[in-house]
């Protein structure tokens, strides 16, 4: 029971760590993939090389460059914010390329219609073409969010006290070390399970809107 | 008739050309179109009927001429400007082969949104608008559902009532009835046909050939690239000047 305790400790720090670095993927992603569709070529290929390194660096590597490395005039990011940064750029790269996606995936005629009817092209993103492509998007989305609430425990590679931190603490100081992973991965699959469900309901009834 | 008695064209185009690269999808087209004409455009495909539509509101920019609408004039080629592009788009309701309604919207919020948005109209004042023009067309009670729950000829009656409610004046159809089985189409071109006869200037480019002869007041032919017929409707359905225009016609009346 101590055991499970100590792996619960874990839990609200996972879940702030990933939150947090998805919410800054989500928003981030959006001038992002705009970049990756500019006319303008030099935007374009800035944001074209921004993502591929972005995507090419391995998160664990990222965050200790971001612990280690960045520190801005006299501030030094502390563990959980520098976890929250190099998760969230990782999460930009990544929502940037769904979103594209999703975009490429909406019908051309919608962006001609609303040109048509004299909407500014902003206005059509926003408003026509956004919207179609968020729905298209939220399966990858919710894969994506899955996949970091796994991948948060990287933080507990530079001090962030969560999920892992306390396991790896548990299972060091004595307590059998297959019982608290145990625990632990329970523990991610019971957070995890609820996130698909909730996607596939709303997956389905955008669906229901939208269909026959 | 004295020049000065003779209205200004609606829809003017001069040396109007467009090339995909090398490729020449049509070259020095010039046609005017006056207020409350009807004009239909036939021809093969491929011929640039729909690419010329298209730069009519600058869907398609073209490479070179200049096209006036409306008493707004746009000079291609040398750096259009975005708010220009979107005030003649404004004079122009387009009418898509694939209705292009937005899925995302009821059918009330397809004909409101760009009222509201581009005309600055209070929610109210669009969906009165939109409810009058939805019951034009005949399709009040489906304001409330969604495009998707709408047959093939009602999506193409409320993309036409949410293309009227910015109140254009002109109405570009690009093959509005091709996408519909036959007898769908039917219930489209009753409404244009009604548009047609309260005096609304239409330039429409079909494979309908009976709406052409008999709503239509003129009749445009094109093929490879050029205009190659411009005039009345019967006579040119019946007495073409063209070979070309003879063989196409024997395509689509002699089956």
């Amino acid at each position: 029971m101590e055991a499970l305790e100590a792996v619960l400790l874990g839990v609200p720090l996972t879940l702030l760590v990933t939150g947090a670095s998805l919410s800054i993927g989500v928003v981030l992603g959006v001038p992002l993939v705009m970049g990756l569709r500019s006319r303008n070529m030099p935007i374009r290929s800035a944001c074209r090389y921004t993502v591929n390194l972005l995507r090419g660096i391995p998160a664990i590597v990222w965050l200790f460059i971001i612990y280690f490395g960045v520190s801005i005039g006299a501030f030094q990011f502390d563990a959980i914010s520098a976890a929250i940064i190099g998760l969230g750029l990782i999460s930009a790269a990544y929502m940037a390329e769904i979103y594209r996606g999703g975009i490429s995936a909406v019908h051309a005629g919608q962006w001609e219609a609303g040109h048509a009817l004299g909407v500014s092209d902003w206005t059509t993103f926003s408003r026509i073409v956004g919207p179609q492509a968020l729905r298209v998007s939220i399966p990858s989305m919710t894969s994506y969010a899955i996949s970091l609430i796994k991948d948060s425990s990287i933080a507990s590679t530079i001090g962030v006290t969560e999920i892992v931190f306390f396991t790896t603490q548990d299972a060091r100081s004595g307590g059998g070390g297959l019982t608290v992973y145990l625990l632990a991965a329970a523990v991610y699959v019971a957070m995890c399970i609820p996130l698909g469900l909730l996607s596939r309901k709303l997956d389905s009834s955008l669906r229901k809107k939208v269909s026959r | 008739m004295d020049a000065s008695q003779r209205a200004q064209p609606m829809v003017s185009l001069r040396g109007v050309s467009k090339n995909y690269g090398e490729r020449t999808i049509f070259s020095d087209v010039n046609l005017d179109v006056s207020p409350g004409e009807v004009m239909a455009v036939i021809g093969p495909s491929g011929a640039g009927k729909s690419t010329l539509l298209r730069c009519i509101n600058f869907l398609e920019e073209p490479t070179s001429g200049q096209i006036t609408l409306g008493g707004r004039t746009i000079r291609a080629g040398e750096g259009v400007s975005g708010r220009d592009v979107q005030a003649l788009r404004r004079k122009a309701g387009m009418v898509f082969q694939h209705f292009n309604l937005f899925p995302h919207m009821s059918v009330l919020d397809n004909v409101s949104f760009a009222q509201m948005r581009v005309l600055k109209r209070s929610r109210e004042d669009a969906n009165k608008r939109s409810l009058a023009l939805l019951d034009r067309v005949g399709l009040a009670d489906f304001a409330g559902s969604y495009p998707a729950r709408c047959s093939g000829g009602q999506q193409q009656r409320i993309a036409i009532a949410r293309a009227l409610a910015m109140d254009p004046e002109v109405m570009l159809f690009d093959e509005p009835t091709s996408a519909l089985d036959p007898e769908v189409g039917l219930e489209v071109l009753a409404v244009m046909k009604e548009l047609a006869s309260d005096g609304m200037t239409m330039i429409i480019v079909t494979h309908e050939m009976g709406f052409a002869r008999d709503v239509s007041d003129t009749l445009v032919v094109m093929a490879d690239g050029k205009i190659i017929e411009h005039g009345d409707p019967r006579q040119i359905l019946s007495e073409p000047n063209h070979d070309r225009t003879r063989l196409f016609l024997r395509a689509v009346l002699g089956r």
